[in-house]
């Protein structure tokens, strides 16, 4: 039932990988999809599904750029997903906030937002400083020690699990074959394309997109790739649904279109460990209720763990192969935001004459610099 | 026995710490005990006893043939166990357990971590999910439901009750409720009919255990005064105005229809695994009784150090094998600790696994005879598999034809099916088994769903209200 060649072989069926198999069936191509078995590590699960621009790109005005445009051309990309598969993203752009619980806080996020935006080559963006006295119109319940707040008019959000979704069911309809339990093993060039063995057996494309998160760091060089990518483990709250009364997101704080209270934004160095820890979820549920103090009377009903997909720097790795021309790799920890960049342009590029020099910042060889010795 | 108010009263360790209050929880608690460890008992309902004995000790039933002998058979172990010098926490869940014996307890609005050298997890089982179109309507319960309220109330559903299924349980309840002059009006047994044969090889060895002339009896005495209808291969539940209306199918095609004002459904127990998989402990797909539960050893060690299941929780026996299990699990843990030496152990252990072996006999005629029909255990295209996110049988097979899902951790990601305040929790085994149809697969290669604490709510105050490391702050809190 398996063609027996693909235009485009998509190594890895999370939000990435699936955003670009969406934007490359859309361009006409023969695209499969592989993917892991229903245990993988699934950075996609861990996502905070939003749609962010605000405090982006500080060490690099190009993501910020990049990110800007992506949630830009958002709408358009939830519109044509609803056209297409008949599922509502729920995206919308009301602005988001970042609160500080101290002055020290909000002295550090100003300092942070001004760097930003002092950077040679950065697009500016419109963001503002609210302070305590406008927050509380905007979100009746604050809790007293909230002292201000960075806002961004760009910023918004989604329901990921129905991007998720509406990303499969659109591939899936525009004839794309999606095929789990077909991890990697190895990749081989032959002339012209790829061979690839994978736990599902052999699987040949004349391209390949490497969009397999942590599994990168280890696929990219197979196709000469540099991804020195590692897991940075982030943990997730979400409470049982309540009335609507978050009408913005909060970066470390929304509320979902279905009603439940998304808490997040730890970050922990500890390798691919995907157990959740009391304590980090005690600091995040705290910084929460002293935000809202009503939500502390809310049940509790998931916490997970997700890994992260991290580069030395914190940036995406957009690359493609000089040794094996038609191998893209695509790597970020922002597959939300970035999903409709990557179903329109990047898709086009890799269908087309793949990465322009304006993706250049973005390439793996900027991690190639020796160590010191 | 020492009753706590609070978790504030909570010591900050014990040596044991024992999750559930019935027969294996007791009997694993006065065991630990005895040997002079330390030992908590957490447990969620008001008084010890579990399901079986619940409110044994404090039920207002006073006519005590309403109820059974075996009922009662758990007062000795209760009055045992409120002797023994334990703490215990009624009214209190355990949401979290960890591979470091670290416990998370919530009573009355305030949690608190607990740390135990052992643990011995007693949560018994859960009863299988019956999710056939209309199980979730009001007017439908389940079986075990109703003998809640029969055992700690003393109410019985009142019209024209109709009970279906299959299972030893529904046969008591059915006696329970002749003996309280309430009748059912009608049973639907959906007891496959090939499974006699498969039961047959076991006769012999079923009719020299305990169970075998009560449960004969017991069923002579209901099939005297209700009426049966037998191999129903198919079920359906409508509404009918505020009354209810049964269609089922006979396994010669014929259909039929009763009409009820109470449906009680039930299908037999399966074990409650969720805290023993959140903690880690590898579970296995147990075919004979197809449900999954903890890889476990003769003392019902798990694969994580230190935790082990007693009872039901561990593989369904019994009320009377738990209390068995529960106290190997006990005697286990006194010799883990260094309470006693293994050969002290082993001699206490002699004569629990004689009655242990006395309990087994009989359960492989049971297991085999009430083996649920595969089609009653998957959710029909019509009918609710997840009922917190409302996603029906067509849902998960939609997705695995077009969407080519392959398990049910992929499946919550695309259809929300064990993601609501259940946390999958009581969708879990229909979820899997759905699949496992759609894909002709065993459930085994399937798998279950990622377990993760919180196994039961907790308030995001009481979360935010636990301890924390200066690391753990600078985890979340970055410049």
């Amino acid at each position: 039932m398996t063609p027996a060649g693909f235009d485009v072989a998509v190594i890895g069926g999370g939000l990435v990988g699936t955003a670009i198999g969406y934007g490359l069936v859309r361009r006409g191509l023969r695209v499969a999809i592989l993917d892991e078995d229903d245990t993988a590590y699934r950075a996609s699960r861990g996502n905070f599904a939003l749609v962010w621009v605000q405090s982006k790109g500080l060490g690099m005005p190009r993501y910020a750029g990049w990110t800007q445009h992506s949630a830009d051309i958002w709408a358009s990309f939830a519109a044509d997903l609803h056209a297409r598969t008949g599922i509502d993203v729920a995206y919308s752009r009301p602005g988001g906030f970042t609160l500080a619980l101290s002055e020290a806080e909000l002295e550090r996020r100003r300092a942070m937002l001004a760097r930003l935006h002092a950077q040679p080559g950065m697009i500016p963006y419109p963001y503002e400083f609210v302070d305590r006295t406008r927050l509380e119109q905007v979100f009746p319940g604050l809790g007293p020690e909230v002292v201000g707040a960075s806002y961004c008019p760009l910023d918004g959000h989604v329901n990921s699990l129905r991007l998720f979704r509406a990303l499969h069911t659109g591939f899936a309809a525009l004839g794309g074959c999606y095929l789990p339990g077909h991890k990697v093993e190895t990749i081989s060039g032959h002339s012209p394309g790829f061979s690839l063995a994978t736990a599902g057996g052999p699987i040949t494309a004349d391209r390949i997109v490497l969009a397999a998160g942590i599994g990168n760091a280890q696929l990219g060089p197979m196709v000469g790739i540099n991804a020195p990518v590692r897991p940075q483990r982030g943990q997730v709250i979400v409470t049982e649904k309540a009335a609507p009364f978050l009408t913005h997101p909060i970066v470390t704080l929304r509320q979902t279109d279905e009603g439940g209270i998304m808490i997040g934004d730890s970050l922990e160095e500890v390798g691919a460990d995907t157990h959740t820890g009391l304590g980090v979820l005690a600091t995040m549920a705290e910084r929460a209720v002293r935000m809202f103090p009503a939500l502390g009377r809310l049940n509790v009903v998931r916490t997970w763990a997700a890994l992260r997909v991290m580069t030395p720097d914190g940036f995406p790795i957009y690359d493609q192969s000089v040794a094996a021309p038609g191998a893209f790799l695509c790597t970020c920890h922002s597959g939300v935001t970035l999903a409709a960049v990557h179903a329109d342009e990047l898709a086009a590029m890799i269908a087309g004459n793949g990465l322009p020099d304006t993706l250049a910042p973005f390439s793996g060889r900027r991690f190639d610099v020796p160590a010191a010795a | 026995m020492r009753t706590l108010p609070d978790v504030a009263a909570l010591a900050p360790a014990y040596d044991v710490a024992v999750v559930g209050a019935g027969p294996a929880g007791m009997a694993a608690a006065i065991a630990a005990a005895a040997h002079g460890l330390s030992v908590l008992v957490a447990d969620e309902a008001p008084a010890p006893g579990g399901q079986i004995y619940r409110a044994v000790t404090t039920t207002r039933v006073r006519r005590r043939s309403l109820l059974g002998a075996d009922y009662w058979r758990g007062a000795p172990l209760a009055a045992a166990f409120a002797a023994a010098p334990v703490d215990t926490l009624p009214e209190a869940s355990v949401w979290h357990l960890d591979d470091a014996c670290v416990l998370g307890v919530s009573a009355q609005g305030a949690s608190r971590l607990v740390t135990a050298r052992h643990v011995i997890l007693a949560t018994g089982a859960l009863e299988r999910p019956f999710p056939v179109r209309g199980w979730t309507e009001p007017g439908v319960m389940t079986v075990g439901a109703a003998q809640i309220l029969l055992k700690s109330s003393g109410l019985v559903a009142t019209g024209r009750v109709v009970l279906a299924g299959t299972g030893p349980l529904l046969w008591l309840l059915a006696s329970q409720y002749l003996a309280s002059g309430a009748p059912p009006a009608l049973i639907l047994d959906t007891t496959p009919r090939a499974n006699w044969r498969l039961a047959a090889p076991h006769l012999p060895a079923f009719l020299c255990s305990p169970y075998a002339l009560k449960g004969l009896r017991l069923m002579a005495r209901v099939r005297r005064r209700v009426p049966v209808i037998s191999d129903v291969t198919g079920l359906g539940i409508d509404r009918d105005g505020a009354a209810q209306l049964v269609t089922y199918r006979h396994g010669d095609g014929r259909s039929g229809a009763a009409a009820a004002d109470i449906v009680l459904l039930h299908q037999g127990v399966v074990p409650n695994v969720n805290l023993a998989g959140a903690a880690g402990c590898a579970l296995e797909w147990n075919d004979t009784q197809a449900c999954w539960q903890p890889q476990t050893d003769a003392w019902g060690m798990t694969s994580v150090a230190h935790i082990a299941l007693a009872g039901d929780g561990a593989g369904i026996l019994g009320a009377e094998a738990a209390a068995v299990r529960g106290k190997l699990a006990g005697l286990a843990a006194a010799c883990a600790l260094g309470a006693i030496t293994p050969q002290t152990r082993d001699r206490l252990a002699a004569r629990p696994r004689a009655a242990l072996r006395r309990c087994g006999r009989g359960r492989a005629f049971l297991d085999a005879l009430y083996r649920p029909a595969g089609s009653m255990r998957v959710a029909p295209p019509d009918a609710i598999a997840c009922r917190c996110e409302e996603v029906t049988g067509a849902d998960i097979r939609a997705a695995v034809r077009d969407l080519h899902v392959t398990g049910p951790n992929q499946m919550k990601a695309f259809l929300r099916c064990g993601m609501g305040p259940c946390q999958g929790r009581m969708c879990a085994l229909t979820v899997a088994e759905t699949i496992a149809e759609a894909r002709g697969v065993s459930p085994a290669e399937v798998g279950t769903m990622r377990l993760r604490s919180p196994v039961k709510p907790l308030t995001l105050g009481e979360l935010a209200s636990l301890p924390r490391s200066e690391a753990d702050t600078k985890a979340v809190l970055r410049g």
